[in-house]
C-alpha cells in the first residue's frame, strides 16, 4: 500500500506532534491508519448497486410528496419552515437570498464559468441554471428558460432550456461526461424520452450548441461541498445582463411574473 | 514481532519513491514543475478540476471502455504566472489522442497540488504519452508498472 506521507503525519496532528511520539507509537499509528486507508480502498472497489427505472418507480407510494415538487414546496426531510418576508420589489438577488439559498451548486457553477473565462452569457446562464427547482423540478430547463426569459440574453435562455437535454449525452471533446448520479436519480437502464432525443438531434447542428454545452460541463463539477461561494462576484454580469423590472419581480407582469409570485408566496393555498 | 514489522512497514512506506515520468525539452508552463507519477485503469473516475476540490461526483464507463487514470504532480514556483492552460490529453500507441474532462482552473493558487486526469479509452488501450500545453510526457514506462 502506498502512503501519503504528508497525509499520514497531518492525520497525527502535524510534524511537531509527530515528534514528541515515540518510536513504538508511531508504528501503531500506522497501522491505524493503513488499517483504515485498507478500508476506504476496498470500500471504493466494491461497484455502488445502481438502481433500475423500475426500483426507482416502485418508490412512488412509498412517499407522500412527488418527486417533481420543488424544493419550497417539499424538503423529504422534516417540517417545512416558516421563510423570511420578501421586499416590495423584489430584486434577483433578494430571491436568491431568500428563497433559492443557499443555491450553492449555481455559484459553484457561475464561478467556475467565471474563472474558466467563459462568455458573460454562459457565466449568467450557469448561475441561474437550476434556480427553478425551488420551483418544479421536471423539465426544469424548459421551466427555468421560460421563468428568466424576459430578463436574459436570448444565448442564456436557451442555455438554461437546452442544458437539461445535453446533460444526458458525454462529449469528452467538451469536457462531459455521464455523472453516476444519474444512474442513481434515473435507474442505470434508463433511457431518455423522445422528445429529449429529438430535441438532442436538433442541438447537436445547432449554432449555439456550446452555451447549453458549457452549462453542463460546469453542472458537474459544482458539488463541492467544502466550495466557499456567493452572489457578490456576479453582482456586475447580473447588472448588465439581467433586466431588473423596477415594479420587482413578479410585479411586472412579464409572461412569468406569476412564477416569481410562487416563488415569493410558496404557502399561499390557491 | 508485529510491533517490528510494523516499524518495518512504516520505514519503507514513508521513504517511498515515486516513480515519475520526465517531460521531453521545456516545461509544460514556466514556473510549472510538472512529474507524472501514476497511470492506472477504472471503472469510474471522480470529477475534479487541477488543482482539485472536493467535488462529490464520478464518471461511469460504458460496455468496452475504462477510464486511464494519469495522476501528475505538480510545484509552482514563484516565477509560475498564471494563465489559462489547456485539458490535457493523451496519445496511445497507434497515436490516437483522448481528451479529459478535468480542466486547470486557479492553477497557482496552491503551491503544491496533484491532480488524477480521467481519460476514457478502450478497454487494453496501451498509453504512449500524456500531453500538457505543448509539454509531452512519456507514459509507456509508467504502463507497464
Amino acid at each position: 500500500m502506498e502512503i501519503d506521507r504528508r497525509a499520514f503525519i497531518a492525520s497525527l496532528g502535524g510534524a511537531a506532534a509527530v515528534n514528541l511520539m515515540d518510536h513504538e507509537a508511531k508504528a501503531e499509528a500506522l497501522e491505524h491508519y493503513m488499517e483504515e486507508k485498507l478500508d476506504e480502498m476496498v470500500a471504493a472497489q466494491q461497484p455502488e448497486k445502481f438502481p433500475t427505472v423500475a426500483e426507482i418507480e416502485a418508490q412512488i407510494e412509498t412517499r407522500n410528496f412527488r418527486r417533481g415538487a420543488g424544493g419550497l414546496f417539499a424538503s423529504g426531510r422534516g417540517n417545512m419552515q416558516k421563510l423570511p418576508p420578501m421586499p416590495a420589489k423584489p430584486t434577483l438577488k433578494d430571491f436568491f437570498e431568500l428563497r433559492f439559498n443557499p443555491a450553492n451548486h449555481v455559484l459553484q457553477s457561475a464561478t467556475r464559468a467565471m474563472k474558466t473565462g467563459m462568455s458573460e452569457e454562459v457565466i449568467l446562464a450557469c448561475l441561474l441554471h437550476d434556480c427553478v427547482l425551488s420551483l418544479i423540478k421536471p423539465d426544469h430547463g424548459w421551466w427555468g428558460a421560460q421563468l428568466f426569459e424576459p430578463y436574459i440574453p436570448e444565448k442564456s435562455a436557451f442555455a438554461i432550456r437546452y442544458h437539461q437535454t445535453l446533460r444526458f449525452y458525454p462529449d469528452e471533446d467538451a469536457g462531459y461526461e455521464y455523472p453516476d448520479q444519474y444512474y442513481r436519480i434515473f435507474g442505470h437502464d434508463y433511457t431518455p424520452p423522445a422528445y429529449i432525443e429529438q430535441t438532442y438531434k436538433m442541438l447537436k447542428n445547432h449554432k449555439w450548441y456550446m452555451e447549453p454545452r458549457l452549462v453542463t460541463v460546469n453542472d458537474l463539477y459544482a458539488f463541492d461541498p467544502n466550495a466557499k461561494v456567493s452572489f457578490e462576484p456576479f453582482q456586475d454580469i447580473v447588472g448588465r445582463h439581467f433586466k431588473q423590472p423596477k415594479e420587482g419581480l413578479g410585479f411586472d407582469n412579464s409572461p412569468s411574473a406569476h412564477m416569481w409570485r410562487t416563488l415569493a408566496r410558496p404557502d399561499s393555498p390557491l | 514481532m508485529t510491533k517490528t514489522l510494523l516499524s518495518g512497514i512504516a520505514v519503507s512506506a514513508l521513504t517511498a519513491v515515486v516513480v515519475t515520468a520526465q517531460g521531453a525539452g521545456k516545461p509544460a508552463m514556466p514556473g510549472l514543475d510538472v512529474t507524472v507519477t501514476k497511470v492506472e485503469r477504472a471503472a469510474t473516475a471522480s470529477l475534479r478540476d487541477c488543482p482539485p476540490g472536493s467535488n462529490t461526483v464520478t464518471a461511469i464507463t460504458r460496455p468496452g471502455e475504462q477510464f486511464a487514470l494519469v495522476t501528475v504532480s505538480f510545484k509552482v514556483a514563484p516565477s509560475f504566472k498564471p494563465a489559462p492552460m489547456k485539458r490535457p490529453t493523451i496519445t496511445d500507441s497507434g497515436d490516437k489522442k483522448f481528451n479529459t474532462a478535468a480542466t486547470f482552473v486557479d492553477v497557482g493558487s496552491v503551491p503544491e497540488f496533484s491532480c488524477t486526469f480521467p481519460f476514457r479509452v478502450p478497454e487494453g488501450t496501451k498509453l504512449k504519452a500524456l500531453q500538457i500545453e505543448s509539454t509531452s510526457y512519456d507514459l509507456s514506462a509508467l504502463e507497464s508498472k
